[in-house]
């Protein structure tokens, strides 16, 4: 009690603690928003990947039939609740006068596709998916296309100009890509590619907040992008299966138990020789983010550690402080020695201020970066109308909108380190109070 | 004088001023470190757009060009402070291997190897004709065929050491490149369905210009062929861009200043003319323009990363203060006697103001040697860490980056010597104000003795 009560007293007469109270708050706060801003980019690239590729990624090494009777396969065991066709190719797409982009393109099923990721949710138009009984055999050839693809973000702003990229629906684009055609050879037939270009409607405007993704990819649906690409092939084509997992199933046995179904299906039903088999990549798409997260996750590390290290001098604003009152508060602590109390506990009265005064700087850093990180957006776009200064571009750093969730387990750690270095910066004051004898300092003269 | 005596009393004599000066000197040390390291990167990075780009840049974004641009070459290259010009064309490219079923997307540049070498670094970028850049586009293994240079990125493999294994010779690899002619007024230069133009070149050389964007991006083929491609190759011919040199001593932006003047003068003589139109669009930037919107993104970083360590140099104001407060406090009767000896407020004030410079020039110089001596070693202690651990600061197969930068640049430690001293003026403010305005007479008082 007698304590907590010279803590409080401190608190409120030395007004020079304050000082180290907000040295540690902002130590704290800064280190927060450091690791909250690299982990919520992290958990948005990872995120970014489940939302394009689903949570499974079944890549084949070269185009393969028969997919639907696979897909089936997937759908019937309890892990994968489901899974959609990808079939993958390269294209110059001719937007209007002077506009010719480069483009990935993905041949898929706009239905089973927003049933696996966010497909549905990133279109523009609002006029939703074509139903899943629609032939477009004999209708009008249609194409998503990235909003990156018909309009730039604003310079300034860094935001697309929604109404001008709505304009575009139901304009009739030009594409070029290569179908893929067998040739006679010396050596007998081989595959060769012949450029194959055809002209299609735009049906909808793609908007997923990734910039890669949003200026580099155009979506057809997968029959027709077929029939371009494999003109001389009857049966349905695709490259690869995106597969989304039931909810709480085990990732790693999911991913074992598809590669099982894959290597039974493509050697069975393709008659893909161990070869060609083991080509196949089956992973999940967080962890095909893997080596880039890994590279995020040290550069965290490393900018942790040297704002760690500059941070050290709160250990010497603490030291320093709590000599000073130490040093003019013998008496107080002379009287106390008088009444009993030991070496130790003297000690534990100033390294327990320490850490209190720790504690209420870590609070305060907590808060600070709570603050910041939730207002982060609201921050970088002031700073934008203030200083005319763009500091997040989606261009440069992916995402449109800075990530603004607080890593609570990070702030946690940042906490308790600011707590112990503010008592390991008391802890020599703390021992020099222990040292001092009541007889020296409360005799008369 | 006793102000000098004074301060280096105070520095050496008191040991709590150890510990302002170990603040200041480990807080100049991080800040040196990161700062070289980056304004390295950024230097370097400034550098290699510099070599990419050239000087200046008359051009255009749009992809169907401009016309008249031989005329404009010529009246650059009659210009005095001109030293080399090479036009260029730009566009996308769709390529395809031979025997392979997949296509790629790339962006494509058409160059007159020997003209675009002697303005910018494509020459130098070359692995096997770095001494014969004239024939970048003639494969070593048959000198007739039509070449194409690659940038390195989408060729090889870069190692974790930063570094690409070239085979002794050129691989004789053929691939088909398509593009979309485009017409004068951007429309398809053929109508139907098979509007592409395609033509076979062979693998020639590599192109490592150290901008990843660039080198996992881009292939080089010649001029004219990139001109047909394009459809650039009409009546009125057209380019995309005329990178250009100046001639040695020429200041940029009074190069850039004559181009413009020669530009505008050339566009009022061309407003009647055909394609006219087209020169509307064009626009002369200095390299520095034309590369902007990848420059500045990594001197953001930098920007963000400084107003972050001025943040974190706060708590070494506050550890300066709390150290000159206790002087202050414990050294009341120096500062009385000072007084009654005749020293005015602005000399006490002045002492300590002295002393928080030589306490920020002294922290500068350790922060600066330790951080010097750490800079000298950063790339053995990268390669022990990688050696033994496995540890890089940046996974050279991801980025592009070769050795740490580590050159220390004297304006940057000018600047933060000078910031080190500042703050050390700035923590020593209030402290140094309370001992100028302390009165002799309370100080010396028998009961204060």
């Amino acid at each position: 009690m007698l304590k907590v009560f010279l803590w409080l007293r401190y608190l409120h007469k030395r007004k020079i603690v304050l000082l180290s109270i907000t040295a540690v708050a902002l130590s704290a706060g800064m280190l927060i928003v450091v690791a909250s801003l690299f982990t919520g980019f992290i958990s948005a690239f990872e995120q970014s990947a489940v939302e394009l590729m689903g949570d499974v990624v079944v890549s084949a090494p070269v185009s393969f039939s028969n997919y639907r009777e696979f897909i089936e396969t997937l759908e019937d065991t309890g892990d994968v609740e489901a899974a959609t066709p990808v079939l993958t190719g390269r294209g110059l797409l001719h937007l209007g006068a002077g506009n010719v982009r480069a483009v990935q393109i993905w041949g898929i099923e706009p239905q089973s596709r927003a049933r696996v990721c966010g497909f549905a949710n990133s279109l523009l138009g609002g006029d939703g998916l074509p139903g899943p009984d629609s032939d477009d055999s004999g209708q009008q050839a249609i194409g998503y296309v990235g909003i990156g693809l018909v309009t730039e973000p604003d310079p300034a702003s860094d935001e697309y100009d929604f109404d001008a990229a709505r304009e575009i629906i139901g304009k009739r684009v030009v594409l070029t890509t290569g179908a893929i055609k067998e040739v006679g050879g010396a050596v007998g037939p081989r595959a060769e590619v012949k450029r194959k270009t055809f002209a299609f409607t735009v049906a909808d405007i793609v908007f997923t907040g990734v910039y890669g993704i949003d200026s580099g990819f155009l979506y057809l649906p997968i029959e027709q992008f077929q029939r371009q690409l494999y003109p001389d092939e009857d049966g349905e084509r695709a490259q690869m299966i995106h597969i989304k997992l039931a909810g709480g199933c085990n990732e790693a046995a999911a991913v074992a138990q598809i590669r099982g179904l894959w290597v039974q299906f493509a050697s069975e039903k393709l008659n893909w020789g161990q070869h060609l088999i083991s080509f196949t990549d089956i992973e999940t798409s967080r962890r095909m983010q893997s080596r880039y997260v890994l590279e995020l996750r040290k550069q965290m590390g490393v900018l942790l550690l040297i704002f760690g290290v500059a941070s050290l001098s709160v250990i010497a604003l603490v030291f320093c402080i709590f000599y000073m009152i130490v040093m003019t508060r013998q008496r107080d602590v002379a009287i106390i020695r008088a009444c009993g109390a030991t070496s130790s506990s003297v000690a534990g009265i100033f390294v327990g201020f320490g850490g209190f005064v720790g504690l209420i700087g870590a609070a305060a850093g907590v808060g600070l970066g709570y603050i910041v990180i939730k207002n982060i957006n609201v921050v970088e776009q002031w700073i934008r109308i203030v200083f005319g200064l763009k500091l997040w571009k989606s261009s440069v750093y992916i995402f449109s909108r800075i990530p603004n969730e607080i890593d609570w387990g990070w702030a946690q750690v940042i906490g308790i380190s600011a707590v112990a270095a503010a008592a390991v910066g008391a802890l020599i004051p703390a021992l020099a109070a222990a040292r001092c004898k009541p007889v020296d300092i409360l005799r008369y003269e | 004088m006793y102000k000098l005596v004074l301060a280096f009393r105070y520095m050496f004599k008191r040991r709590i001023s150890y510990l302002a000066l170990a603040a200041v000197g480990l807080c100049v040390f991080v800040v040196v470190v990161v700062m070289t390291v980056m304004t390295g990167l950024v230097v370097d990075f400034r550098q290699k757009n510099h070599e990419f780009a050239g000087d200046c840049v008359v051009g255009t974004d749009s992809l169907v060009g401009f016309g008249y641009y031989e005329e404009f070459v010529e009246i650059l290259e009659q210009s005095e402070f001109v030293e080399a010009v090479s036009p260029v064309v730009k566009g996308y490219a769709l390529v395809s291997g031979a025997g392979s079923e997949r296509n790629y997307g790339f962006e494509l540049m058409g160059v007159d190897a020997d003209r675009h070498s002697a303005v910018t670094g494509f020459g130098r970028a070359l692995h096997y004709h770095q001494d014969d850049w004239a024939n970048a586009f003639r494969p070593s293994y048959e000198p007739n065929l039509p070449g194409f240079v690659a940038g390195i990125d989408i060729w090889l493999e870069r190692d974790s050491r930063s570094k690409y294994t070239h085979p002794s010779e050129p691989t004789r690899r053929r691939f088909s490149v398509s593009c979309f002619p485009l017409t004068a007024k951007g429309a398809l230069a053929r109508a139907g369905t098979d509007v592409v133009r395609t033509r076979t070149f062979y693998f020639s050389d590599t192109s490592h210009s150290g901008l990843a964007k660039v080198d996992g991006a881009m292939i080089y083929i010649p001029f004219e062929w990139a001109q047909q491609l394009s459809g650039m190759g009409g009546a009125v011919k057209r380019a995309s861009a005329i990178h250009i040199k100046f001639t040695a001593g020429t200041d940029l932006s009074v190069g850039c200043a004559g181009v413009n003047d020669l530009w505008e003068k050339f566009k009022a003589g061309k407003q009647n003319e055909k394609a006219a139109a087209l020169l509307e669009t064009v626009r002369v930037q200095n390299w520095k323009d034309y590369r902007r919107q990848f420059i500045a993104a990594m001197e953001k970083e930098q920007v963000m990363l400084t107003i972050m360590f001025a943040l974190a140099g706060t708590t070494t104001v506050f550890v300066v203060f709390v150290v000159f407060y206790m002087i202050v406090s414990h050294k009341s009767k120096d500062i009385g006697i000072l007084k009654s000896v005749g020293a005015s407020d602005g000399s006490v004030a002045g002492l300590f103001r002295l002393f928080a410079v030589m306490m920020g020039l002294s922290g500068s110089v350790v922060g600066s040697l330790a951080g010097w001596l750490f800079l000298t070693k950063i790339n053995d202690i990268e390669n022990w860490l990688f050696e033994r651990f496995g540890f890089q600061l940046w996974d050279r197969t991801v980025y592009a980056i070769g050795a740490i930068p580590n050159r220390l640049e004297p304006g940057v430690l000018a600047i933060v010597c000078a910031c080190a001293v500042l703050a050390c003026m700035a923590g020593a403010y209030l402290p140094s104000r309370r001992a100028a305005v302390s009165a002799p007479a309370a100080v010396l008082q028998v009961n204060q003795l």
